[in-house]
C-alpha cells in the first residue's frame, strides 16, 4: 500500500550502496530478478526501474526463472563479473504480488494463487486446477511414499517452524519478525493441502526487494577497505533444471525426489572443492518446511529418509539459544538464520538475494568460513540452484 | 460441467472501475486504482490437437519412441528428446493405470477454480509396459463422496472415465479407483461418467457405542452454548445471515440436527426431517473440537467427517467462522 515496486527496488539499492559505502556511479551494469510481468502489471517492468535506481545508460539484463529467479539472477551477475565484462554488478530482484484482487472473495489471495498457477501449461496441467502449494506438496507426498515417517511427522515439521520463527525474530528485515509461532500453534493451524500442509508451514508470499553487489577481486578489496567489512567470495555455484514432465525413468521428473537440488549442490561443491561436512551455515529456499527437509537431504547434509534428525539429533541450531557472534558447535547446522522465506517473506525474484544477505551477515558476525545459498522454483520444484560462498581469509580469525 | 456458451471470463468476475482510498500501516492515506491485465486467447492446440481429437473420440493417445521405447502420455511431443528428435509413433493406451504418488487434495483453490474444492489431481502411470514413460496428470474422483486421505494413495489401481459430453479438454477425462467400478464395467472401454454413480454415494456405516453417546452429549452441550453465544455476537449473526440450512448428522452416539435460519443457529438431538444432506462421523468429538476454535473443514480434510457432495463442503466455511466470530465479539473485550 505504501510503495510501488519502483520504490521497493529503489529502497533496496539505497540500502545496498549505503552498506558498501559507494554510489551507483561505480556500478557498471545491472541484473534484474523479476519473475513475472503480471504481478508488476507491466510488460518489461525493468524498463521503468532503470532511471529510478540510477542505472541510466548502463547495460541491464532481466532474469526470470520462477521461484529460483533470485538465484539465477545472482548467477548471471556473477558470470558478468567473472567474464571480465563488468567490474561491479548490481543484482536486484523483487516482487509486488499483493496488489492482486479476487472479485469473488474480495481478497488478494485466490488471485495471487491463480497468477502463480499460470506457471503451468495451458493444455494439460493448468485446467486441472493445480496451485503452487499442490505442486510442492506433490513432491513431498511422493517423498513420503518412498521414505515414510520422515517428513511425515507433523511434530518434527512444527518444531523446525518454531526454530525458524526464533531466527526471524532477530532479523530486522524479516517481514514476520514480530510474530511468535510455537510448534503447538503450527499443529493447530488450518489445513491448506490435505493431509500434508498446514497454514503455518508455508512461506509467506509477499512483496519486497533485495539487492546484492558483486564485484571483481580488486574492486571487492577496494570496497572492503572502505567499509572495514571483509569481502565474501563466490567459491562455486551449480544449477540444474529437471524436465517439466513427471514420469518414470528416462529424463522424466521423479515425484519422490528433488533431483534439481541434488545436482545443483553437487556441482557447487565440485566447483568450490568442498563437501557438505565443511559447511555449517545454510540459507535454504524454504517454500514449505517439508520441502526444506527434503532439500537438506538432497544437498547432502543428511541421508534421504533421515532428515528428521535435524530435530531428533538436535542438529538444527536454535538462534534463540546462541549469542549473535557464536559459532555452531560440532555437528550442528545453522539453517536459515534469516528466518527463511517462511518468516522472512518470499518476494520471488528478491528472496534469494535476501538469503545471500543473511548468509553474509552471519559469516561476518560469527566468523564462519563457508556458507551455502540455495534457490528452488517452478512447478514440481524442477529448478534448482546452489552457491558456496567463502569469508575472506583476512576476516576469519 | 461448464454450461455451453458460457463466457471464458464469468460475468461476475469483475470489479467497478474506481480510484479508492486505503490506509497504510503508517496511518497515512494512499490511493489505489481498480484495473486488470486480461488477455483473451483462441489458443491453438497445434501438435497437441491429435491428442485432444482422440479424447473427443474417447481414446487415450501416447507418443512412443521407436528407438528407446519410452512413451509420452499425454502425447505432448512427437519427436523424442532423448533420441535426437526421432519421430515418435502414435499409440493407443489402455484405460487402466496406477497412481504414481499419493495425490494432494486441494482445499483452497485459485480464483479460477473457486467452488470446485475439494478436488484431487494426480499423476497416473499408464504406459506400464514401457521402459520409461511420462505420467498423465489428471483429475481423480471417487464415487463414495468427497476425496479424502487414504483413497488416492501411491499404487492404487485406477480406471479411466470419459465425460459423456467431451469438448477437447484435459477435463474430458478423470480416473476412479478400480475398486469402486462394478465388475461388469471394469473392462468396458470407453467407460462413461454416466455409467457410474456419483450423485448419491452410499452413506458410510458407523457402529453405535457408549463412548460415542458420551461424546455426543458433550458435543451437544458445547454446540448449544455456541448457538446461544452466536445470537449475542454481531459477527456470528452476520456469518449466518441470508442462509437457510437443515443439516442432519449421523454419529456413533446418535443423530442430531443443525438448523440455520437467517442469522440464527439451533442444534437439536434427533435426525431432522428431510435434511439438506447428512454428514457422518465415528467421533462426535469433532463437533466439540469445532466449537473449541477448531474447524469442520479440517475434520472433513482429515477424513473424520464424511460429506456426500461438494455443495455440502461449501456450507462449512460459514459454520467454521462462528467460534472465531464469537471469540472476537464476546471474549476478547
Amino acid at each position: 500500500v505504501e510503495a510501488t515496486y519502483w520504490d521497493l527496488f529503489q529502497q533496496a539499492v539505497r540500502r545496498a550502496t549505503e552498506d558498501a559505502k559507494m554510489t551507483v556511479d561505480e556500478i557498471d551494469s545491472v541484473v534484474y530478478g523479476i519473475y513475472n510481468d503480471i504481478f508488476e502489471h507491466q510488460a518489461i517492468p525493468e524498463s521503468s526501474l532503470t532511471g529510478v535506481i540510477g542505472m541510466t545508460n548502463k547495460p541491464g539484463t532481466r532474469v526470470t526463472s520462477g521461484g529460483a529467479t533470485g538465484f539465477y539472477a545472482m548467477r548471471t551477475a556473477i558470470m558478468e563479473v567473472a567474464s571480465g565484462e563488468s567490474d561491479c554488478v548490481l543484482c536486484i530482484g523483487g516482487e509486488k504480488a499483493t496488489d492482486c484482487y479476487d472479485p469473488r472473495s474480495g481478497t488478494a489471495t485466490p488471485m495471487v494463487i491463480d497468477t502463480i498457477a499460470k506457471s503451468w501449461d495451458p493444455f494439460f496441467e493448468y485446467p486441472l486446477g493445480a496451485t503452487a502449494s499442490d505442486s510442492y506438496m506433490q513432491m513431498c507426498m511422493g517423498y513420503d511414499d518412498s521414505y515414510p515417517g520422515d517428513i511425515g511427522d507433523p511434530l518434527v515439521r512444527a518444531k523446525i517452524v518454531e526454530i525458524l520463527c526464533h531466527a526471524g525474530n532477530r532479523n530486522p528485515y524479516a517481514q514476520r519478525r514480530d510474530e511468535t509461532v510455537t510448534a503447538e500453534q503450527v499443529l493447530a493451524s488450518r489445513w491448506i493441502i490435505a493431509p500434508f500442509l498446514r497454514l503455518l508451514e508455508a512461506c509467506m508470499y509477499t512483496e519486497g526487494a533485495g539487492a546484492v553487489i558483486f564485484a571483481s577481486e580488486d574492486k571487492a578489496r577496494e570496497i572492503s577497505e572502505r567499509t572495514g567489512v571483509p569481502p565474501i567470495w563466490v567459491r562455486g555455484m551449480g544449477a540444474a533444471n529437471e524436465s517439466y514432465a513427471a514420469g518414470r525413468g528416462g529424463y522424466y521428473k521423479p515425484l519422490n525426489r528433488i533431483v534439481s537440488d541434488r545436482l545443483a549442490a553437487e556441482r557447487a561443491y565440485a566447483a568450490a572443492g568442498v563437501k557438505p561436512s565443511d559447511i555449517q551455515l545454510i540459507e535454504l529456499h524454504d517454500a514449505f518446511v517439508a520441502q526444506l527437509m527434503i532439500t537438506m537431504g538432497e544437498i547432502g547434509f543428511l541421508p534421504m529418509g533421515e532428515t528428521r534428525r535435524l530435530i531428533d539429533d538436535d542438529i538444527i541450531c536454535d538462534t534463540k539459544q546462541m549469542a549473535d557472534d557464536e559459532r555452531p558447535g560440532d555437528g550442528k547446522l545453522l539453517i536459515n538464520p534469516s528466518g527463511g522465506l517462511i518468516f522472512g517473506g518470499h518476494f520471488v525474484g528478491g528472496s534469494n538475494m535476501f538469503s545471500m544477505w543473511s548468509a553474509r551477515r552471519e559469516m561476518v558476525n560469527r566468523q564462519m568460513p563457508l556458507a551455502l545459498v540455495h534457490g528452488t522454483g517452478a512447478i514440481n520444484a524442477v529448478f534448482g540452484g546452489a552457491m558456496v560462498i567463502e569469508l575472506d581469509e583476512g576476516g576469519a580469525q | 460441467m461448464t454450461p455451453k456458451n458460457a463466457p471464458v471470463l464469468p460475468l461476475d468476475f469483475n470489479i467497478p472501475k474506481e480510484v479508492s482510498e486505503i490506509k497504510g500501516r503508517d496511518g497515512e492515506t494512499y490511493l489505489q486504482f481498480a484495473t486488470h491485465m486480461t488477455t483473451f486467447y483462441k489458443q491453438t492446440y497445434g501438435e497437441h490437437s491429435r491428442f485432444f481429437l482422440a479424447l473427443r473420440d474417447a481414446k487415450l493417445l501416447g507418443a512412443k519412441c521407436p528407438e528407446c521405447g519410452q512413451v509420452r502420455v499425454p502425447a505432448a511431443t512427437w519427436h523424442c528428446p532423448a533420441c535426437n528428435f526421432v519421430e515418435m509413433k502414435e499409440v493407443e493406451l489402455p484405460h487402466r493405470g496406477v497412481l504414481a504418488a499419493t495425490a494432494p487434495i486441494t482445499i483452497f483453490p485459485s480464483a479460477s477454480f473457486l467452488g470446485e474444492a475439494p478436488f484431487c489431481r494426480g499423476y497416473i502411470d499408464v504406459a506400464l509396459d514401457a521402459p520409461a514413460a511420462s505420467y498423465l496428470p489428471s483429475r481423480l474422483r471417487t464415487t463414495t463422496g468427497l476425496p479424502r486421505p487414504g483413497i488416492f494413495v501411491k499404487g492404487v489401481e485406477l480406471k479411466l472415465v470419459f465425460e459423456d459430453d467431451r469438448v477437447g479438454s484435459i477435463r474430458d477425462i478423470f480416473w476412479v479407483p478400480v475398486s469402486e467400478v462394478p465388475a461388469d464395467l471394469l473392462d468396458k472401454e470407453p467407460l462413461y461418467a454416466s455409467e457410474l454413480y456419483f450423485e448419491t454415494p452410499a452413506q458410510p456405516e458407523v457402529e453405535a457405542s457408549a463412548e460415542g453417546e458420551e461424546a455426543l452429549q458433550a458435543a451437544l452441550a458445547a454446540m448449544t452454548k455456541l448457538a446461544t453465544d452466536a445470537g449475542k455476537s454481531a459477527r456470528a449473526t452476520q456469518d449466518l445471515s441470508n442462509r437457510t440450512h437443515r443439516l442432519g448428522i449421523h454419529t456413533s452416539g446418535g443423530d442430531f440436527g443443525i438448523f440455520v435460519t437467517d442469522g440464527s443457529l439451533r442444534v437439536e438431538p434427533g435426525m431432522p426431517e428431510s435434511p439438506d444432506f447428512v454428514m457422518v462421523t465415528d467421533d462426535p468429538g469433532v463437533f466439540s473440537a469445532w466449537v473449541d476454535d477448531g474447524s469442520l473443514t479440517d475434520a472433513v480434510v482429515e477424513g473424520k467427517l464424511w460429506l456426500p457432495h461438494r455443495a455440502a463442503f461449501a456450507v462449512l466455511p460459514a459454520l467454521d467462522r462462528l467460534p472465531r466470530s464469537i471469540r472476537r465479539d464476546l471474549r476478547d473485550d
